[in-house]
């Protein structure tokens, strides 16, 4: 894992937050506790969803905590798309096309060598390449040893020039035209921190940092009707503790709802958990936040 | 046609409902309907679920203001509540009483995990109340830990205190029209869930 600078990039496209960097997956889930939701899929296999990667898109609570501690910047991908292209040099643009030409022309001789790899297992498995990897021994034999007397052993008359051949098709071979699948290179992330809004937050937003900041992960909470479900660790070690709703500081909600949820927690051995921001209180070591903690009590 | 005072009436009050319509019972600090409510929550508490030591607060033990509404505080029959981390404890301790035992010769091999009874603060509500999470801070905000002893001597503790009852909670008592009470446990704060 290369190791990331922060604040690093978060890409805004049409409304979501998206990363696209491994390191930088890897980097908030390890020190900011943050994990996201893969989304990329493989375009020709778009209903098969088990197993998304790249790019991870962050709840908008996730992107908001993380610009408001200053580890990252939120930047509008599409306009810094059309800021780069549109505003590329030159000479970036003329290394930008020889680049792709250069990976054109590798990429045609990889496919060739393929096909040559195939048709000589194919000869092989007929039997008639044997004879020619023999004769061509013979050759190179006949060619070292004595480079005077005919090539009399040679059975097809043709086979000389065939290297030649090849050498020819080498230059003449046509390169392919590469569609760029990521457009870093050639454009480079915005490096200043944008003056980008910070991102719109549900008013649950409170209590996802309040956790965040104890070092909870979360989780989307819908599995289980709550706004998240929060981990005390890694999701991949751990199992949620808790089944979080957040609700404004004067927000009425139903006991029934109360019921509901800490019944649902209690079963699946979790705590139902509620939390509201006070907004007169001053901001003290635990945060303006209160949290209840709900459990069915058994009897 | 008169009835004969011996003969029983056509609709005898429930006990209940002589308790809720009983008005020495009442106290000027709180409306009628709360006091009726956590009247109904302790005969349930009393006679469903075994409670002792029932008893009824119209005033905040901390700054004897008026509580937001009268609160119950009563002995459960056996533990409510137990923290993972206790319940941990409780278990090693059990684990070594036993092996103590069975080198004793004992052939009870159970394990005997041995809790000690705590009084609990009840919240009687309605479950057609709306709630928010202001009103139940201000309820927090009006309890001890532990619930004061009958005996109003709230300084001197003779039941040696929990070491592990360090948050306050009170059991949330939901009572819905058909008179059937649910009860929850609302811990103040975040605290991690028992593993049953």
């Amino acid at each position: 894992m290369a190791p990331v600078t922060e604040p690093f990039p978060i890409s805004n496209v049409a409304g979501r937050y998206l990363l696209f960097d491994v390191d930088v997956i890897s980097h908030v889930r390890r020190n900011h506790n943050i994990c996201g939701v893969l989304i990329g899929t493989i375009p020709n296999l778009s209903q098969q969803n088990v197993f998304l990667g790249i790019p991870l898109q962050l709840m908008p609570e996730e992107a908001r905590v993380l610009v408001e501690q200053g580890h990252a910047y939120i930047f509008d991908d599409a306009q810094a798309h059309m800021q780069g292209f549109f505003g590329m040099s030159r000479k970036d643009r003329l290394e930008f096309l020889r680049m792709m030409d250069e990976r054109g022309q590798q990429r045609a001789r990889d496919v060739r060598r393929k096909a040559e790899e195939r048709s000589e297992k194919a000869l092989r498995e007929k039997g008639l390449l044997q004879a020619r990897t023999e004769q061509k021994e013979s050759e190179a034999l006949v060619a070292e040893g004595d480079p005077g007397t005919d090539a009399g052993g040679s059975l097809f008359g043709s086979t000389p020039q065939l290297p030649a051949n090849r050498r020819v098709a080498d230059k003449k071979l046509a390169p392919h035209f590469i569609t760029p699948t990521t457009s870093y290179p050639p454009l480079a992330p915005p490096s200043q921190p944008s003056t980008l809004a910070l991102p719109e937050v549900p008013r649950q937003y409170p209590i996802y940092r309040y956790m965040q900041s104890k070092g909870y992960f979360a989780m989307p909470g819908l599995r289980f009707g709550c706004h998240y479900s929060i981990y005390p660790g890694d999701p991949l070690r751990f199992h949620s503790h808790f089944l979080t709703t957040g609700l404004g500081w004067d927000e009425e909600f139903e006991l029934l709802d109360i019921v509901g949820g800490g019944r649902l927690g209690t079963s699946v051995k979790k705590t139902y958990l509620i939390g509201a921001e006070e907004p007169e209180k001053e901001e003290g070591e635990e945060g303006k936040v209160r949290a209840f903690s709900i459990e069915w009590a058994g009897m | 046609m008169a009835c004969p005072a011996d003969v029983k009436p056509p609709i005898h009050p429930s006990p209940l409902q002589l308790l809720v319509t009983d008005a020495s019972l009442l106290s000027p600090s709180h409306l009628p309907s709360l006091q009726t409510l956590a009247i109904q929550i302790q005969h349930n508490l009393q006679y469903q679920h075994s409670w002792t030591a029932l008893r009824l607060h119209t005033h905040s033990p901390l700054t004897n203001e008026p509580l937001p509404r009268p609160l119950i505080s009563g002995l459960p029959p056996k533990r409510l509540y137990v923290h993972p981390d206790e319940q941990i404890e409780l278990l090693k301790k059990a684990e070594q009483d036993r092996q103590v035992r069975s080198r004793q010769g004992d052939n009870n091999t159970a394990l005997d995990i041995k809790t000690e009874l705590e009084p609990e603060w009840v919240l009687p509500t309605r479950l057609d109340e709306k709630w928010t999470a202001h009103r139940l801070s201000d309820v927090f905000g009006a309890i001890t830990v532990v619930p004061p002893d009958e005996e109003a001597s709230d300084t001197s503790e003779d039941r040696p205190a929990n070491p592990w009852r360090t948050v306050k909670r009170i059991v949330l008592a939901a009572v819905s029209t058909d008179s059937t009470v649910v009860y929850y446990i609302v811990q103040d704060g975040v605290v991690k869930p028992r593993q049953n």
